[in-house]
C-alpha cells in the first residue's frame, strides 16, 4: 500500500519539467514533417518517461536516507544520554515502555536495554521504506513487520511469611506482552496484555486484562496527544513497573496501596518535554467508582503481605475501574510535572482530582453532594556515584462520605476520607562484572489506608482470634490497615533484562506479615 | 455469599393474632387488616387480594392464604391459632398439621429465582422449590395439610361459587381461563403474586431503622450498638447472611441475601412429624397425611428429619409438599433458605421448625451453640449456673423428646450429616477454637442486638413515635424478664 501511495505522487517540480520538455518538443516539431514529428515525439516521450522514473527512484532513495539519518541521530542522542547517565553513577536500570515517554529521568537511566525495544521512545526500527522493484534500498527494510513492535515482561515470586509458614506461596504473578504499531513517524499505537497469577478461568484466581491500549500522535517537537487506555504518570513505579525497574521482589506498598499501581484510566492527555528538561503531562480521564467499596467484609480481605498487595482492598485499588464498562458520568483531570535538567536528579509531582461514581447509600439518606477523589504525589530520585536514592510521598482524599459511613456502623472497613504513605529508599551498585550487577538496597515506608474518617470513628477492628475464611480451622487476627515496613534486599542482574531478587520485610503493626521473598523478573 | 451462611431461618406459623382477627377468620373474605392503595394497583393485584383472604377457596372453608400469613404479623403465621403449634393446621377437616413454620411474606417479592450455581440461592418456600412467587402461590390450594383441594379443578369450582372473588378474577383475566382449571389456577397464582408485589403492605420499608437512615428517627444507644454488633464480623457477624447493606435485589437493605445454610438448629418436639405415632392435637386422631420420610442414614437417631433442600419426603410424582429433586445430594441435607430479618420481632416462632419463640433465645443459641452443647460434639462442655457461664444450661437447646439433654448436638439432622453444619463463621465458636470457649457476645450485647432487631419492625411513625406499638418482646420489661430468668 505504501508503494502505491508513493508511485501516485507527482511532485510539482517534475510536472513543470515535463511541461517544458513537451513545449520544447512541440516547437522543434514545427519545421519537420508529420512523420518525423511523430517519431521525434515518441522518442522524446520515452526520454521523459525515463527521466520521470529516475526522479522517482532518486526521491525514494532520498526519503529512505532521510529516515535512516533521523533514526541514527536519535539513537546517537540516546546513547549520549545513556553515557551521560552512566557517568553520573545511576545504577537503577530501566526498561522504557510505552508509558515511559514522560519520565525521562527514569527512562534514560543506567542500564536501559539497547535501542529498538522502546515503542514510544522514538527508538523503534526504521519505518518501512517505499520500495520499488530494482531499487537500491537495503533488503532489511522490506519486512512487512517493520512497523510492528513486540515486547514483554514478567515476574515470579516465592514469598514465605516467617511467622506463618503455612501461608508460603509461589506465583507467576505477571506475564505481560506488548504490541505496538507505527502508522507513520508521528503516529503510533501501543498496547499491553497481562495474565496475572498464571491461570485465568472461572475457577482460578488469575485475571487476563488489557493494561494499556492507546494511540500517540506527535503534534510538534514538544507536544504529543495520547488517547485510549493509558498508565497514569504518578510516582516512580506506575509507568515503570517492569521488575527490572524497581528494587525488591514486590513493588513498594505506598505505590500499591496509595497510588494504585498499575493505575490506568481511559481518556486522553497531552504530554511533552522542553529543552530545559521539564516534562509535563495533562489529561482528562475516567475516575473512580466508590460503589465498588465493600463496607462489610466478613473476613479480613488480606491475611498476608502478599494478600495485601493482591486483594485490591486499598481505597483506590478497590474502586479504580480500568476501563471495564467504567462509570463515566464524571471525569477526572490530572497534571504531572517532572524535571530532569540536572544530571542524576529527577524530580516529579502529580495531582488528579474528579468526582467519583457515588458510594452505595440507603435510598432515603440525605445527599451530601458529589464525592470527589483527589490523589497527589511528589517524588525525587538522586543518583550520586553508585548510590541510588529515592523518596516519595503520596496522599489521597475523598469528600462527602459521612452518610455512607454512618449507615454502616460497626463496619470493619469504612471508606476513608484521607489516606497517605511515604517511603525513602537507598540502593548501592556494590558489584559489577560485565553484565552482572549486584545492587543491595534498604527501604523504609509507612502507609495508612485510613488516616481520617467521617461519619464514623474508624474501622471496628474485631478483636482476638477469628476465622480468616470459610474454611473451618483457618484462624488469625484481623489486620490493621496501616503499617511501617522496613525492607532489606538486593537485586542481582545477569543482564539488564533479567533480574533475580531477594528481600526480607519487617512489619511493625501486622507482625505476622514479616516475610522472606525470592523473585525473578525479566523484561525485553 | 459463600457456603458459609451463618444465620438460619426464622420461622413463623400461623393464624390470626388478635381476637378481632380470630373472629375475622370465620368470614370468607376478610381484607380489613391490610392497608392498600387499590386505585394504583392492577386488576390482577385486586383479584389477588380477594383470593388471598377468601377462605371459601379451601376444602375446609376455614382457611385462606391470610390465615397462615397474618397481615398484623408481617404476613407470617400465628401459633395462637394453631393450638400453640409452630406449624400451621389445615386439611379438609382442619385436623392436619404441616411440618414447617409459615414464613413472612413481606418483602418476598424481592426473592430471586432458585439457583444452584455458586451455591444455592433464592426461590420460594423454605427450600426454594418454587421458582417464582406465582408458582409458589398456587401450591397451598392443593396441599393436603393446607387448603386441601383435590386438584386445580376443585379450586376453580370453589372460585366459581365465590361471587366477589370471581368478579375480581374475571375483571383481570376474563372468563376464558375458567374452562381450563390448570390455566385458571396459574392465573390465581399470578394474581396473588401481583398482589404481593404491588400492595405497599408487602414492602413498606417503614421501620424505625429505615427512618433512622434518613435522619427522621434516632436509634437509642442500645439499638445503635446492636447494629454495630450486628455488622461487626468479630461479634454478631449477622450481616454476613442478613446484609444490612442494599444488594442487587432492592435499593433497600433486605436483611437476607437469599442464600441457604445449615446451622444445626435444635429439633422441635412440638412438630408432630418429629414424634412417632403422633396424633392430632385437635381431635386426638392419628394423622392421616405425611410422612414417608426420605431414607435417613442407618446411624440416625430418629426416623424422621426435615432436611431442607434434601426434602423430608420421598420423591413422589406431583408432590408439592417439599422438594424432591435434591434428595440425593447429601451435602445439601439440612440446608434452608436464609429469611429476612425485617419484622422479625413480630414473626415468632423462629427458624424453619419454629423451635425458638423469642429473639433473645435465638441470639443466645447462636453464640453458644458449640459451647453449651451436649456430650455428643463438645469434648469440654462448659458447666452452667453459678461459677459457670451465664448462658443457657448445657443441654437446654438440644433436647430429646422427654426434655432431657439429647445424645447429640445438631439433633435435627442425622449424625452422618453433621459435617454439613456451618462451623466456620462467627458467631459460632467451634470447640477447637484457639483453646477458648467464650461466646462472641456478652449477655448485654445480646440485649443490644435484640434491641436493634426490634427496630426492623415496619409501621413506625417518626412524626408520632409514641403511637407505634412496640412488639411485645421488644418492650423493656421483656428484656428485663429475660435477664431475670438467667
Amino acid at each position: 500500500m505504501t508503494r502505491n501511495l508513493t508511485t501516485r505522487k507527482t511532485p510539482a517540480s517534475l510536472t513543470w519539467r515535463a511541461v517544458v520538455l513537451l513545449i520544447s518538443g512541440a516547437l522543434a516539431a514545427g519545421s519537420a514533417s508529420a512523420a518525423d514529428e511523430s517519431a521525434q515525439i515518441s522518442a522524446q516521450q520515452q526520454q521523459i518517461d525515463a527521466l520521470q522514473q529516475q526522479l522517482l527512484n532518486i526521491q525514494a532513495q532520498m526519503k529512505q536516507l532521510a529516515e535512516q539519518n533521523q533514526t541514527l541521530t536519535r539513537r546517537l542522542q540516546y546513547d549520549e544520554h545513556r553515557a551521560e547517565s552512566a557517568q553520573s553513577g545511576t545504577t537503577q536500570p530501566s526498561t522504557a515502555t510505552p508509558g515511559s515517554a514522560n519520565a525521562p529521568g527514569t527512562a534514560a537511566s543506567g542500564l536501559a536495554p539497547p535501542g529498538g525495544l522502546t515503542p514510544s521512545g522514538n527508538l523503534s526500527p526504521p519505518v518501512a521504506a517505499d520500495v520499488t522493484p530494482g531499487s537500491v534500498l537495503p533488503p532489511t527494510a522490506v519486512s512487512p513487520f517493520s512497523n510492528v513492535k513486540l515486547w514483554g515482561y514478567g515476574e515470579l515470586y516465592y514469598t514465605h511469611p516467617t511467622r506463618e509458614g503455612n501461608k508460603t506461596e509461589a506465583d507467576l504473578a505477571r506475564a505481560v506482552f506488548g504490541i505496538g504499531y507505527t502508522f507513520d513517524e508521528k503516529t503510533e499505537f501501543n498496547s499491553e496484555f497481562e495474565v496475572e497469577h498464571a491461570v485465568s478461568s472461572a475457577s482460578d484466581v488469575g485475571e487476563f486484562e488489557v493494561e494499556q491500549f492507546y494511540v500517540d500522535r506527535q503534534l510538534n517537537d514538544y507536544a504529543t496527544l495520547r488517547a485510549g487506555l493509558f498508565l497514569m504518570p504518578f510516582g516512580l513505579i506506575n509507568e515503570h513497573h517492569e521488575p527490572v525497574n524497581f528494587y525488591g521482589v514486590q513493588r513498594n506498598f505506598v505505590e500499591t496501596l496509595i497510588i494504585p499501581s498499575t493505575w490506568r484510566e481511559g481518556g486522553f492527555n497531552v504530554h511533552g518535554e522542553t529543552p530545559i528538561g521539564l516534562s509535563w503531562n495533562a489529561g482528562l480521564t475516567t475516575g473512580f467508582d466508590l460503589s465498588k467499596w465493600n463496607f462489610a467484609p466478613e473476613f479480613p480481605q488480606y491475611a498476608t503481605a502478599l494478600d495485601l498487595e493482591d486483594s485490591d482492598s486499598a481505597p483506590l485499588q478497590s474502586t479504580h475501574q480500568e476501563l471495564g464498562l467504567a462509570n463515566a458520568q464524571h471525569l477526572s483531570e490530572y497534571l504531572a510535572l517532572g524535571y530532569y535538567g540536572i544530571p542524576g536528579l529527577t524530580l516529579g509531582a502529580a495531582i488528579s482530582t474528579g468526582d467519583a461514581a457515588k458510594v452505595a447509600a440507603p435510598p432515603n439518606a440525605p445527599i451530601l453532594g458529589n464525592e470527589r477523589v483527589t490523589l497527589w504525589e511528589a517524588h525525587a530520585r538522586w543518583t550520586p556515584g553508585k548510590l541510588d536514592l529515592t523518596a516519595l510521598y503520596a496522599h489521597g482524599s475523598i469528600s462527602n462520605l459521612a452518610v455512607a459511613n454512618a449507615s454502616n456502623p460497626g463496619s470493619p472497613n469504612p471508606l476513608p476520607s484521607e489516606f497517605y504513605g511515604y517511603y525513602a529508599q537507598a540502593a548501592y551498585g556494590a558489584w559489577e562484572h560485565g553484565e552482572y550487577r549486584l545492587a543491595p538496597f534498604v527501604r523504609w515506608e509507612y502507609y495508612t489506608m485510613g488516616e481520617r474518617y467521617s461519619g464514623t470513628d474508624g474501622p471496628v477492628v474485631p478483636a482476638g482470634l477469628l476465622p480468616l475464611s470459610a474454611t473451618p480451622g483457618d484462624y488469625g487476627y484481623w489486620p490493621r490497615n496501616y503499617d511501617r515496613v522496613t525492607t532489606v534486599g538486593a537485586n542481582f542482574y545477569t543482564t539488564p533484562h533479567v533480574v533475580f531478587k531477594v528481600d526480607y520485610q519487617w512489619f511493625e503493626d501486622n507482625r505476622t506479615f514479616d516475610r522472606l521473598d525470592f523473585g525473578m523478573g525479566l523484561a525485553f | 455469599m459463600s457456603r458459609s451462611k451463618i444465620y438460619a431461618s426464622v420461622a413463623l406459623p400461623g393464624l390470626c393474632l388478635l381476637a378481632a382477627n380470630l373472629v375475622g377468620c370465620g368470614g370468607s373474605s376478610d381484607v380489613s387488616a391490610t392497608s392498600t392503595t387499590q386505585t394504583t394497583q392492577s386488576a390482577a393485584a385486586v383479584a389477588g387480594k380477594a383470593i388471598f383472604f377468601d377462605k371459601s377457596l379451601s376444602a375446609s372453608g376455614k382457611q385462606a392464604c391470610g390465615t397462615c400469613h397474618v397481615p398484623s404479623r408481617a404476613y407470617s403465621g400465628d401459633p395462637a391459632t394453631d393450638n400453640g403449634l409452630p406449624v400451621p393446621i389445615g386439611g379438609a377437616n382442619m385436623d392436619q398439621v404441616g411440618f414447617r413454620n409459615a414464613p413472612s411474606l413481606v418483602y418476598a417479592s424481592f426473592t430471586p429465582p432458585f439457583s444452584l450455581s455458586g451455591g444455592p440461592v433464592g426461590g420460594f418456600f423454605r427450600d426454594g422449590r418454587a421458582s417464582t412467587l406465582a408458582a409458589q402461590a398456587q401450591q397451598p390450594f392443593v396441599t393436603d395439610f393446607e387448603m386441601a383441594n383435590a386438584d386445580a379443578a376443585a379450586v376453580v369450582a370453589k372460585l366459581q361459587t365465590s361471587p366477589t372473588t370471581l368478579a375480581a378474577f374475571v375483571a383481570a383475566y376474563g372468563t376464558t381461563p375458567l374452562s381450563d382449571p390448570t390455566t385458571a389456577l396459574a392465573d390465581m397464582g399470578a394474581a396473588l403474586a401481583a398482589y404481593e408485589t404491588e400492595d405497599p403492605s408487602f414492602h413498606p420499608f417503614s421501620s424505625k431503622y429505615d427512618y433512622s437512615l434518613g435522619g427522621q428517627a434516632t436509634l437509642t444507644a442500645s439499638e445503635a450498638n446492636g447494629l454495630a454488633l450486628f455488622n461487626n464480623p468479630g461479634k454478631g457477624n449477622c450481616t454476613a447472611c442478613h446484609p444490612s447493606q442494599a444488594q442487587s435485589f432492592s435499593e433497600h437493605a433486605l436483611f437476607t441475601d437469599f442464600s441457604f445454610d445449615n446451622i444445626g438448629v435444635p429439633r422441635n418436639w412440638k412438630i408432630p412429624a418429629n414424634t412417632a405415632g403422633s396424633v392430632s392435637p385437635i381431635d386426638g386422631a392419628p394423622f392421616s397425611t405425611v410422612l414417608v420420610p426420605v431414607d435417613v442414614p442407618s446411624d440416625a437417631e430418629y426416623a424422621y428429619y426435615d432436611m431442607g433442600l434434601c426434602g423430608p419426603f420421598k420423591a413422589a410424582t406431583g408432590d408439592v409438599k417439599a422438594r424432591v429433586d435434591l434428595a440425593d445430594t447429601p451435602s445439601l441435607c439440612g440446608v434452608f433458605k436464609v429469611p429476612t430479618l425485617r419484622n422479625i420481632a413480630i414473626t415468632s416462632p423462629y427458624f424453619h421448625n419454629g423451635v425458638f419463640t423469642d429473639l433473645h433465645q435465638v441470639v443466645e443459641w447462636y453464640v453458644t451453640r458449640d459451647i453449651n452443647n451436649n456430650t455428643g460434639n463438645n469434648p469440654n462442655p462448659v458447666a452452667a449456673g453459678p461459677g459457670g457461664n451465664p448462658y443457657q444450661a448445657v443441654g437446654t437447646f438440644y433436647t430429646a423428646a422427654d426434655g432431657t439433654p439429647d445424645l447429640y448436638e445438631y439433633n435435627d439432622l442425622p449424625v452422618e450429616y453433621d459435617a454439613n453444619v456451618n462451623i466456620a463463621e462467627v458467631p459460632y465458636t467451634p470447640p477447637t477454637f484457639g483453646g477458648g470457649q467464650a461466646p462472641t457476645l456478652t449477655a448485654a450485647e445480646i440485649d443490644d442486638i435484640v434491641a436493634f432487631l426490634c427496630t426492623l419492625t415496619d409501621g413506625y411513625d417518626p412524626t408520632n413515635p409514641t403511637a407505634y406499638t412496640v412488639p411485645a418482646q421488644c418492650q423493656p420489661s421483656a428484656a428485663a424478664s429475660t435477664a431475670a430468668s438467667k
